[in-house]
This record gives C-alpha cells, structure tokens and sequence, in this order.
C-alpha cells in the first residue's frame, strides 16, 4: 500500500526558462538577416593568356619563300593578329581588322572568324589581340567573346589569346 | 468561483514553437551567407558578355580575385593596392610554395596553378587592366578568368 502511494505522486514539474534562449536566438537572427547580401551571379570567360610573342622567328638573312624544302611558307605562323583600335575619347570600337583586312564591325567578326578557322589548312591557333590602350574594357570583352566561341581545326575551343597595347590608339 | 477571481494566475506562453522556428531560420541565414562575398567589390559595373559562364571552377580553388575600378585602382578584399607588382610576387611565391606540396617538380617559371579572376569595371581603359594582366604574366600566371554578367541586372 505504502509502495503504491508513492507511484501515484507525480514528479515534480522542469520547466526550462526558454526567454533567454530566445532573446539569444533572435540576435542570431538579427546579425545574419542583417549580413545577408545575395551574391550577383556572375560568369567568366576562362583564357589562358601567355605572355605576347612574336607571331613567327625570322633567321637572319632569311628571305620569304627562299626555303625550297618548305612547300607552305606559312607554316610557321600560328598566331592570328586581331586589330582593335577605339575612339580615345569615348573608348568605343572605330575598326577592326584581321591581320590587314578590314572587318566592318563587331558583329562581322564573329563570322570572318568562322570562314578563317573553318578552313582545314589554316595554321592558327592562337590569337593576338591588338587592342588601342583607352579602348572600353566593356569593348574589348566583345572582341574576347567572339574569339572564344571560336573553334580551332582540331576541334578544340580557342582559348590561347594574347593582348597587345597600341598606345594613342 | 473564488478560484477563478484570484489574480495570481500565470501566463504562460508556449515559446517551443517560436524557439523551432527561429532556429529555422538561423539555420536558412546560415547556409546561405556567403562569405566569398567580401573579395567582391559589388559597386564594380562588370561588363555584359552574352556567353560569360557561371563560375565553374572544377573544384579549384587557388583563385585569386583582382577588382579593377574604372579609374584603375586595384583593389582586394576591399583594400587599394598601390604597389601591384609586389602584391603580385608574393602571391606568386604563395602559390609556388602551395603548388610545391603537391607537384614537387614545380620550378620558378614556371606555370603557376593559380587563376587569377580578373572583376573590372566596364569603363576601365584597356591600358589599366593591361597593366594588371602583364603584372601577372611577369609573376608566372598564366590562367585567367575574365569576369563578365549575363545580362543587365
């Protein structure tokens, strides 16, 4: 009887003081909503830029076309020269040119790239960018885009590009 | 009846589920914080290139984040660097010595796997990110990601 009359007797009650983990818990809560800064989203165009070279190493005394064992004189240039000059006030785009011929615009470019880079012979594969030195940054990422959608004889995507400073372009 | 007239009666709230939802969301404030936010220079205009990427960086994660103002200060994690070719040898020195734990063969100038992600404003003059480009080609790196949006935001 005794036993059973201490079963019956409720334990007493713990009541754990939640305020405090609140007020913790909400301060939390402020400093991160607070912090919170969405990032932008962002994309990148990834080049691997080596320094500028000489497109081709002439040997002293050499003369083009002297060299009778080769039957392509211009094997030895992998480098295609982009020509961008801007406006020095404005840093817009003025011309272009692809090794000495003229390209009428931006948009144009894309597609006399297509014609040199679909041709199986051609020797390219690497690109230099002459670029007038207050030419836009906004600008020249054009020109970038359009070269690295390029693609290559063997398949590969362009992504050997090399810039050039033209002063007082 | 007397019972229910005394005013010693207690409230008290129920704070569980409060408490559950606060922690839910210090949990959401938590994964979402980005901490990679502070080598950003967010008052930069980056230019708008239709095929610039998402960053996918293959699980890379030697990047080294130069913000270029239009002015052409250079500036990371939000402090001018004035002098960047010192700047630029000793994370290049940085890097050799990362890159050397795991590829000991690595030799001064060679190819540095560092990438160097390059944020400049879209007014910047070529000659100014140039500048900062050749910086690094003279350190040894190679690998560059121009950063660029998709579309105005």
């Amino acid at each position: 009887m005794g036993r059973r009359g201490r079963k019956k007797r409720n334990p007493p009650g713990v009541e754990l003081n939640l305020a405090a983990m609140l007020d913790m818990a909400f301060q939390l809560l402020a400093f991160f909503m607070l912090t919170f800064k969405p990032a932008p989203i962002e994309g990148q165009i990834s080049l691997r830029l080596p320094p500028p070279q000489a497109a081709m190493v002439v040997k002293g005394g050499q003369q083009a076309g002297s060299d009778e064992k080769n039957p392509n004189p211009i094997a030895g240039v992998n480098t295609l020269t982009i020509s961008v000059f801007a406006n020095p006030k404005t840093g817009i785009i003025e011309s272009l040119g692809i090794g000495e011929a003229q390209v009428p615009s931006v948009a144009a470019l894309d597609g006399k790239l297509k014609q040199v880079f679909a041709d199986p012979g051609n020797p390219f594969d690497q690109v230099i960018i002459q670029v007038s030195d207050q030419c836009r940054y906004d600008e020249l990422m054009k020109i970038v885009d359009i070269c690295t959608r390029q693609t290559l004889a063997n398949g590969q995507k362009l992504a050997k590009l090399s810039f050039v400073e033209v002063p007082g372009g | 009846m007397s019972r229910l007239l005394s005013t010693d009666v207690k409230a008290e709230p129920n704070l569980t589920p409060i408490l559950d939802m606060v922690f839910q969301l210090i949990t959401f404030f938590m994964l979402v914080i980005n901490f990679k936010s502070a080598e950003m220079d967010l008052s930069l205009k980056l230019p708008v290139v239709g095929s610039a990427r998402p960053v996918d960086t293959k699980g890379q994660r030697d990047l080294l984040v130069l913000n270029i103002e239009k002015t052409g200060n250079l500036k990371i994690y939000g402090r001018p660097i004035t002098n960047i070719d010192g700047y630029l040898r000793g994370e290049s020195q940085v890097s050799m010595l990362a890159a050397r734990m795991t590829a000991a063969d690595l030799e001064a100038g060679q190819e540095l796997p560092t990438t160097i992600v390059i944020r400049a404003d879209r007014a910047t003059p070529f000659r100014m990110v140039n500048r900062v480009i050749k910086a690094c080609q003279d350190n040894g790196f190679r690998r560059f990601a121009l950063k660029a949006i998709n579309k105005e935001p």
